[in-house]
């Protein structure tokens, strides 16, 4: 009798040379698919770019030091954390575990293998070999629809680091447009420090010449050292918002000494107008269309799961016995009986969780559209407010200024007041840069909205807050 | 000529100013000399007719034995000086009013015309009438009512010096600038007559730089003082001739404050107060008349001295035009100290005063519109800094053709100069003495 081998060497290694080709997919293939999501919405400059190799993981993205060799702007901040960020890298990862899942879940189970060997006691009796090969049938016939359920998780991971992408260049870019108004928060604060020094320097040259009573000295001593503590206060809120976009560019060491020249841009002259704000935010949604892949994974979860609670277990298998010199030859089918355990329960899981995700769907969108609005509100509120401030208050406080000059010129007013009302101008600068800060981040919610994300949007309590001018900012009673 | 070609004459010569201007409201500031022109004897016992400098006198018709005036209350639009015009009330266009000029004797018929957006009253303040003619509302009449036109006629029996002005809402009326002179020749003069009788009326506003309309709250802040409402450089000046007799008028209805009228180049005796003629054998020399508030002063004076004659309220804020005080004294401070780091913030800020203020009216700083801080006029040496209540007397040998405008020319050696080095020397004075 000849024997004969059940399955080829050759067979195996195409097999496992197939599964090991499914498997190899790497950071920047995840990246790439993303990518492609972004692209597919116009939307090329969230590109991320990693190295070309998983081996490269440390290596900084080449645009990087370009971007960082000149003033930061928010769209370089912006490209230098989508390349730098780890955090994101990290979400790409991700993409790569719902991926190995995906693969694990096409693979066809393994086939068993059964050798036994039996002495007979009998002594002249030959040795016994029984062996045997079983196969798991209704694994094989369920793996379409495994495959499909990792299929559907793996595309709702894309999507949910996709909105992780947009998340981050929102993030950035809120980040940068703060470090711009703690720059200018403190150039003012420096102003105002300035104004009370002037002061304090006319109150000591008056006081030297005896012009001044000692109390005015001192109240104009203490309103400059109350600014100077403004100073530092504000020196500490650029310090720390640049720090926080430090985390969100990924840098550290000597690539934190990037620097920013431009200033908060003022509001377009004219408002914006956006239309469809609404249907826009819900056809973009990266929420939304999770939500639907999770849906998705729901229902071909409780698919699954119904056929495999309906389907009997089925294996087969052949074996051979080698009975002294000749090998009986026989094949087998086991079959379970689906009669207790149908898998209801995880049927009930699974609808219950597409169920879930129906209704999270719905109070997502729901959530979607009074968000959209929000910050369609809000930009056009700041951006109202901050064209009123740069083309009315601002420019009502330096003509209050030139009146008080001329006021002093008339003898009317002593220099201290000048002082204050120029204070006054500085003080309305402040207000002015909050409120474009409140105004850019909010343009920068709607972008995320629009873009396709609406959660984590730090649009804030609505109005700017109010700035103070150090605490010994009514000095004007000085001289009289 | 009798006493009704008297007055008819007056009105025709006192009139004759008037005579394009309806109740005056056109006079241009500064356009007629402060002087009779000519000089004119219209009033019995040979009394010239006052002159209003800056102001007009209320044109008077007769009828029946009645001289018959027309007052209109009225917002006005008054320039105080150049550069500082106010949203002012008055009477016939103009703060003051007219001067009402008439005779002792003389029977009057005055209409009143409210076009005020509040009702008014015309007191004759001084002067003794009728109880029901004295014009305080509520005590001796109901108010005008605006648009309403009220009479008021009595008899002036007694001369003097008076004022008219409201007894309603006082305080914002008068602070607006309502308030008008009352000349009452007398009957039968006594004394030697004058030969030039000029009218001026005191008062104080409180006008915030930059701003239009007299504050009527003030109470102890003025900063535009004034004679005929006029401020320094818009006061006209009194042009009189050497040995000629003159007669100042003095009035004074400002709110809160007397006013010590300072002359120079002269000495004056007072010879009536608004309660009547002063005894002649109770005058005395002076060369300051108190002129308190709600009060008139009559003084008389002959210059001897030709020349460019200044006279002016004594009190030294008086003369100066809307300068605050709310500021500290610069005087002595280094401005190098303060400037850089002020002017770092306000680029055009200077600071003033350092040395003293003398010099801050030809600085030339830009200052609120419709405002003179600080300004004073121009002199034939420079910019003389005071403002306010000054104004200047020119006496001059032939004041009927002597320019108003022009400048004394002083003879050889009768001015102050600076003093040669050699003369210095010979006198044995030493500029650099030190004291102390």
């Amino acid at each position: 009798m000849t024997t004969r081998p059940f399955f080829s060497f050759s067979a195996l290694a195409l097999a496992l040379g197939l599964s090991a080709g499914c498997a190899s997919a790497s950071l920047p293939q995840h990246v790439g698919e993303v990518n492609d999501i972004f692209t597919a919405r116009n939307r090329r400059d969230l590109a991320v770019s990693v190295p070309g190799e998983d081996e490269d993981w440390e290596k900084t993205a080449a645009e990087v030091p370009k971007l960082l060799g000149k003033p930061l702007d928010a769209d370089g901040a912006v490209r230098i954390a989508l390349a730098q960020n780890r955090e994101l890298r990290a979400a790409f990862y991700e993409i790569g575990i719902a991926r190995g899942r995906f693969v694990q879940a096409g693979l066809p189970p393994n086939p068993e293998i059964d050798l036994s060997v039996r002495r007979p006691n009998d002594p002249t009796q030959p040795l016994q070999l029984d062996i045997g090969i079983e196969y798991n049938l209704s694994g094989l016939l369920i793996l379409p629809l495994r495959k499909g359920v990792a299929e559907a998780e793996l595309a709702a991971e894309r999507l949910r680091v996709a909105g992780q992408v947009l998340d981050m260049a929102y993030t950035t870019r809120a980040a940068f447009y703060t470090v711009q108004a703690r720059q200018q928060e403190l150039d003012l604060r420096d102003r105002a420090l300035k104004a009370f020094q002037a002061g304090f320097a006319a109150a000591e040259e008056l006081s030297r010449v005896g012009n001044l009573p000692d109390v005015d000295l001192a109240t104009q001593r203490a309103a400059v050292e109350s600014a100077r503590v403004d100073v530092a206060e504000a020196e500490n809120r650029l310090l720390d918002a640049r720090e926080t976009l430090n985390v969100a560019l990924g840098l550290s060491g000597e690539q934190t000494r990037w620097s920013i020249e431009a200033r908060l841009p003022d509001p377009p002259a004219e408002a914006l107008v956006f239309e469809r704000v609404e249907e826009r935010a819900v056809a973009s949604s990266f929420e939304l269309q999770e939500l639907d892949a999770r849906m998705r994974v729901a229902s071909k979860r409780a698919g699954l799961a119904r056929t495999e609670g309906n389907l009997p277990h089925i294996s087969g298998g052949f074996h051979g016995e080698r009975d002294a010199s000749v090998w009986e030859i026989g094949g087998h089918v086991t079959v379970g009986l689906p009669i207790f355990d149908r898998n209801q329960g995880t049927v009930l899981s699974a609808r219950s969780e597409f169920g879930a995700q129906r209704e999270r769907y719905l109070a997502t969108a729901t959530a979607l559209r009074a968000t959209v609005r929000t910050a369609q509100n809000r930009v056009e509120s700041t951006g109202r407010r901050a064209r009123h401030y740069r083309e009315v208050v601002l420019p009502a406080r330096e003509k209050a200024l030139a009146e008080t000059v001329l006021q002093y010129n008339a003898m009317q007013v002593s220099v201290f007041q000048v002082l204050d009302s120029q204070r006054q101008v500085t003080q309305t600068g402040l207000t002015y840069v909050e409120t474009l800060l409140e105004y850019w981040n909010a343009r920068a919610a709607l972008d995320q909205i629009l873009a396709g994300r609406h959660r984590g949007l730090a649009l804030g309590p609505a109005g700017a807050p109010r700035t103070n001018l150090p605490s010994g900012g009514d000095s004007a009673a000085a001289g009289h | 000529m009798d006493r009704r070609k008297f007055v008819q004459f007056g009105v025709a010569a006192g009139g004759a100013l008037l005579a394009s201007q309806a109740f005056g409201q056109n006079a241009k500031p500064g356009a007629a000399p402060a002087r009779p022109s000519p000089k004119r004897a219209v009033f019995p016992g040979g009394q010239v007719a006052v002159t209003t400098p800056n102001g007009v006198t209320l044109p008077l018709k007769e009828k029946d034995g009645l001289k018959i005036g027309h007052l209109v209350a009225m917002p006005v639009k008054h320039t105080f000086a150049p550069g500082l015009e106010g949203d002012c009330w008055g009477y016939n266009g103009r703060t003051p009013g007219p001067t009402i000029e008439v005779v002792e004797g003389d029977r009057v018929r005055i209409y009143v015309t409210n076009k005020l957006p509040e009702p008014t009253t015309v007191h004759w303040h001084g002067v003794i009438l009728p109880n029901g003619m004295d014009g305080v509302s509520g005590l001796n009449q109901r108010p005008i009512k605006t648009g309403e036109t009220f009479v008021y006629e009595f008899t002036f029996r007694h001369p003097g010096t008076y004022m008219y002005h409201p007894h309603f809402d006082e305080m914002t009326q008068m602070a607006l600038g309502m308030m008008g002179m009352i000349v009452v020749h007398p009957k039968r003069p006594k004394g030697p007559p004058v030969d030039r009788d000029f009218v001026l009326m005191t008062h104080e506003w409180k006008i915030t730089p930059g701003s239009r309309r007299p504050d009527p709250n003030e109470m102890t802040d003025f900063n535009v003082l004034t004679f005929n409402s006029k401020a320094f450089p818009g006061t006209e000046p009194l042009v009189v001739g050497r040995g000629e007799r003159v007669r100042i008028r003095f009035g004074n209805l400002s709110a809160m404050d007397h006013h010590p009228i300072h002359f120079h180049g002269l000495t004056f005796e007072t010879t009536w107060t608004d309660g009547g003629e002063i005894p002649a054998a109770a005058r005395h020399p002076e060369t300051t008349v108190l002129v308190p508030v709600g009060s008139t002063r009559v003084i008389e004076f002959v210059p001897d001295e030709l020349g460019d004659w200044a006279f002016h309220c004594h009190m030294t804020h008086h003369v100066m035009n809307q300068m605050g005080h709310g500021m500290p004294v610069m005087v002595g401070a280094n401005a190098r100290k303060i400037d850089p780091r002020v002017q770092s913030l306000v680029p055009s800020y200077m600071t003033m005063g350092q040395t003293g203020m003398g010099d801050m009216a030809e600085m030339g700083m830009p200052v609120p519109k419709n405002s003179i801080p600080m300004g004073g006029g121009p002199g034939p040496f420079g910019s003389i800094d005071m403002g306010g209540m000054f104004t200047i007397l020119k006496v001059r040998e032939s004041p009927e053709t002597a320019d108003p405008k022009g400048w004394y020319t002083h003879p050889k050696g009768t001015q102050a100069e600076r003093a040669e080095d050699a003369l210095l020397k010979a006198d044995g004075i030493d500029p650099d003495a030190t004291f102390g």
